[in-house]
């Protein structure tokens, strides 16, 4: 097949929509007599509803409706569990409590109003009598016995407790002739997209159908979700997703937030826009990536890794991400644990508790995170015991390029450039010539560190990866259509979701080339389970695997019939005609030709074969195997020692997600992906204190990587296809999220080992005031 | 609302009035009474930049400013920058060339700011651009693609402004 598309980076057809700002995002929705709403959200972190008095906020002129938990106790609970996992409880959620509130967020109360103003304005006048109760936001003080109970009724904090074995790993610990330690806390993070949460619904009661906007990376699962929330028939809810100013994991959940605003809708007969507000955003939609991690390593005396053991325990907050659950976090990271190094010998434990804070869910990476985080900062420390340079200690132990291998926890690697992508980032930055200059700066009383963060990325979340990561038992549904017009132009249908990777471009670009048609003659279409078949969405940088292996598919059943329908007007055999360039021609006669647009008149109009089903169209779907993506990033970092403050001079990340299918948007999600590695360590946190108070709900307190506070992200590529999906593609997005903290974790550390605080980075975020701490503490112990 | 008060503006070069209250944002009265919801609301406390217009010649954050501080202004919003329907400002054509934005929600606020440095700066430094760009947020991009974009609006810009005097010029 010519290919043409797949691999250039062909412009995005989508941006001069957003360029001009004719996009229309959640908020740009506007159906008429809409009504706007608004939520009370609790103040306290764990408190007792005595009462609630509604009335003065209800006398409000333009104000419609405000209701509280009572209002909806004949609704559903959120049910949440993984079936599968006999270790987990089942959580409960109702949409709005009636008991008592969890979180400083929790939302308590809703008023619809004529305007948001309006509607903010009663949320003043709404009285609460609260009673205050202890709260935990410690999630291993949340596991001690005489704990505040979050939901009583599962009569402990503790969701689930799963531990894993392969091999002898104690046995092999207490033989070991070194092991190394490490305790690491992974702080709090946000995957805060500047788009927010929102919710329009529209219900209409004379034909028991709604319409349901909202700002999701799954339309499909909200329509099965809230379907069966509110009884209804799949067909009789229509979820249309606009514009998605951002998702970054954050929005494959599905929140109270979403079921809520569909009844208000039902029950006031109009159209209900909610719009969340920053600090809402900030404070109460969800937070991610919080492990409490302590990791072991034994090796020989060469360095070689003889087992690992990690014990996980994750922060859940007050409620389960729904459907996934708190496990997103420290299952995934426990089942990463050795990445890609050749341990067989290991064994982990998960535990993931409630606690009083904002719920924890999935954000890009989710805990491969924190995981890779632990694990590289451990064995930068091994190294540094060891006398060994950290990345010649990572090259001793990565398994082999190119073949596959079977991780000690289950994974089956399809072949990666473990070890070249390694290699080929060491040659881009000079390393040997970085580590002269760190020499260098250090004896001048400057610190230069340098990070190097490898790793193995799952690609395509569907069932097989799922299961690797500790979720199994879970068939996925992911298909896409593809139709040829009479015209020979061609539409593209399918349930993944943009929410900024340019899907209606790469997809694009797939078809053509199957089709072997111009990119400009397919659109795409996504967002609207009324019209796009089936599929689970976009996350867990599965769209090119996934719903690119569907169309490949889908694209081949079209072609066949192309072939047959030009073949039929060349009178020829199909066997000798092929599909090149827009053309059906004889093999080796290429002079006896039809276009393609010919073959597609035909199939409508005729002539045509009689046993053929001209029908130009095939839906078809794609559950693939496990595959892999592979990328090695460096950091190299300066830290002031007088400030604590971090100037970062390099970021480089060499990638390889097998096929690529457009360059320029794997380096913009391996960019962007680096930049919320930047923050993670640097600037965030969320802090709640000691009363479960949430310290960072204004962008005052919440920082985003801003222009100044990295450089222009390097990126280099290998492409290691690979040979068992659809297409070779193994699938990124992810990944600088994954990789990018270790790697200026490592950094930090590597600065500070002069200042005798290497070793003492055991947390992030690693604010200026908190390198200073580290460094105030190494000078005061010596 | 009975204390509604009409709102005068020349926006993009067109004079428009709408109904606002005094505690109304500016953003909120762009983008509901004027209909331009090119403009954002990225946070409603000035710390994002997703809102950004110019007013009367100026950066202004539209989630800060009251509607009827800008009763007889002149606004320019993201709307306003394409010389035409069918062709794009070259910061716009710059931002899809080198892949300046993915989600696309900062956008506006950013081609505005961009649009603002470029018109003070027409050959800016990184770090300049950088500098300026600093109280626009993008979370997709980290940036790499959006100072590439400036720095190539930058160039196309001054080019053009040659051409443009050597036409006139002969």
């Amino acid at each position: 097949m010519t290919t043409r598309y797949v691999g250039a980076p062909v412009l995005r057809v989508e941006d001069p929509a957003f360029l001009r700002g004719r996009a229309a995002f959640i908020d740009d929705i506007a159906p008429p007599r809409c009504l706007h709403a608004a939520f009370l959200r609790s103040p306290h972190a764990h408190a007792r509803i005595v009462r609630i008095d509604t009335a003065a906020a209800a006398a409000l002129p333009g104000v419609h409706a405000v209701l509280t938990g009572e209002d909806f106790c004949d609704e559903l609970p959120f049910t949440t569990t993984i079936a599968t996992r006999p270790e987990c409880k089942t959580g409960t959620r109702r949409l709005l409590p009636l008991d008592k509130a969890r979180h400083v967020g929790d939302p308590i109360a809703v008023v619809v109003a004529d305007s948001r103003y309006v509607a903010e304005d009663a949320l003043d006048l709404i009285v609460v009598e609260w009673q205050l109760l202890p709260v935990v936001t410690d999630p291993e003080a949340a596991l001690l016995a005489g704990a505040p109970l979050i939901h009583e009724e599962l009569g402990s904090n503790d969701f689930a407790h799963i531990t894993f074995t392969a091999g002898d790993p104690d046995g092999v610990f207490a033989r070991a002739p070194r092991t190394f330690s490490k305790r690491f806390h992974f702080g709090r993070t946000h995957a805060a997209p500047l788009e927010g949460r929102g919710v329009v619904a529209d219900w209409d009661a004379t034909t028991g159908k709604a319409t349901v906007w909202t700002s999701t990376q799954m339309p499909h699962l909200v329509r099965g979700m809230l379907a069966g929330q509110f009884g209804m028939p799949e067909t009789s809810l229509r979820v249309i997703c606009p514009a998605v100013g951002g998702g970054f994991g954050l929005k494959v959940q599905l929140f109270v937030e979403e079921a809520i605003v569909p009844l208000l809708s039902r029950r006031l007969g109009r159209p209900v826009k909610w719009i969340e507000d920053r600090s809402e955003a900030l404070g109460a939609s969800g937070h991610s990536k919080e492990v409490v991690m302590d990791i072991d390593l034994a090796t020989d005396d060469e360095g070689r890794f003889l087992a690992l053991r990690g014990r996980y325990v994750g922060d859940g907050g007050a409620y389960l991400a729904h459907p996934w659950t708190s496990l997103i976090d420290p299952l995934c990271a426990a089942s990463f644990l050795p990445s890609f190094y050749d341990v067989q010998d290991l064994a982990y434990e998960v535990r993931t508790p409630f606690t009083n804070k904002c719920p924890s869910v999935a954000y890009r990476g989710v805990g491969w995170t924190p995981g890779q985080a632990a694990r590289e900062i451990l064995i930068d420390e091994a190294a540094r015991a060891l006398d060994i340079d950290p990345v010649e200690l990572r090259l001793r132990n990565a398994v082999p390029d190119g073949i596959p291998y079977r991780s000690a926890t289950g994974a089956s690697y399809d072949g990666g450039s473990f070890q070249g992508a390694i290699r080929r980032a060491l040659e881009l930055v000079d390393y040997d010539g970085l580590r002269e200059r760190q020499a260098t700066l250090r004896a001048e009383g400057r610190y230069l560190g340098i990070g190097v963060s490898p790793f193995v990325e799952q690609g395509g979340w569907a069932a097989r990866i799922a299961a690797v990561n500790g979720f199994p038992g879970f068939a996925y549904l992911d298909s896409a259509s593809v139709s040829m017009e009479p015209d020979g132009t061609v539409t593209v249908a399918g349930g993944f979701q943009s929410n900024g990777q340019g899907h209606e471009t790469t997809m694009a670009q797939v078809v053509a080339d199957a089709l072997q048609v111009p990119f400009e003659s397919v659109r795409v279409l996504q967002g609207d389970t009324d019209t796009v078949p089936y599929a689970t969405g976009s996350y867990g940088s599965r769209t090119a695997v996934v719903a690119g292996g569907a169309l490949l598919r889908a694209s081949g059943d079209v072609r066949a019939k192309l072939l047959r329908l030009g073949a039929h007007l060349l009178e020829a055999s199909p066997d000798d005609v092929e599909l090149v360039d827009g053309l059906i021609r004889v093999a080796g006669t290429p002079s006896r030709s039809v276009t393609i647009k010919q073959a597609a008149a035909a199939a409508y109009w005729g002539p045509r074969p009689d046993d053929l089903d001209p029908a130009l169209s095939a839906t078809r779907s794609y559950d693939p195997p496990e595959t892999f993506s592979n990328a090695c990033v460096v950091a190299v970092v300066e830290v002031d020692a007088r400030t604590g403050q971090v100037a970062i001079e390099r970021l480089l990340v060499v990638e390889d997600c097998g096929t690529i299918v457009n360059p320029l948007i794997v380096d913009g999600q391996v960019s962007g992906a680096i930049a919320q590695a930047v923050g993670a360590v640097l600037l965030e946190g969320l802090p709640y204190d000691e009363h479960g108070q949430f310290r960072a709900a204004t962008l005052a307190d919440f920082l985003f990587p801003k222009t100044t506070d990295l450089p222009s992200v390097e990126v280099d590529h290998l492409e290691t296809p690979s040979p068992v999906t659809e297409g070779g593609f193994k699938g990124m997005g992810e990944g600088g999220l994954i990789g990018g903290p270790s790697a200026l974790v490592n950094a930090i550390a590597d600065a500070l080992v002069p200042l005798g605080a290497g070793a003492s980075v055991v947390r992030t975020p690693l604010r200026p005031c908190d390198i200073l701490e580290l460094i105030d503490a190494a000078r005061a112990a010596v | 609302m009975s204390n509604e008060r009409l709102v005068t503006v020349t926006v993009n070069g067109e004079r428009r009035s709408a109904l606002a209250e005094p505690r109304t944002l500016l953003v909120d009265f762009i983008r509901h009474g004027l209909g331009l919801t090119g403009t954002h609301v990225g946070c409603e406390q000035g710390g994002c930049g997703a809102c950004t217009v110019v007013l009367d010649g100026e950066l202004a954050l539209a989630c800060c400013t009251l509607a009827v501080q800008a009763d007889g202004a002149t606004l320019q919003t993201v709307e306003g920058l394409a010389p035409a329907p069918d062709r794009l400002h070259p910061l716009q054509s710059a931002f899809q060339a080198e892949h300046g934005l993915q989600c696309g929600y900062c956008t506006p606020g950013m081609l505005i700011a961009a649009d603002d440095l470029l018109r003070r700066t027409p050959d800016p430094t990184e770090q300049e651009i950088r500098s300026h760009l600093s109280g626009n947020v993008c979370r997709c991009t980290g940036y790499t693609g959006i100072v590439a974009a400036v720095q190539t609006a930058a160039r196309n810009l001054r080019a053009q402004a040659t051409e443009t005097r050597g036409v006139t010029a002969s």
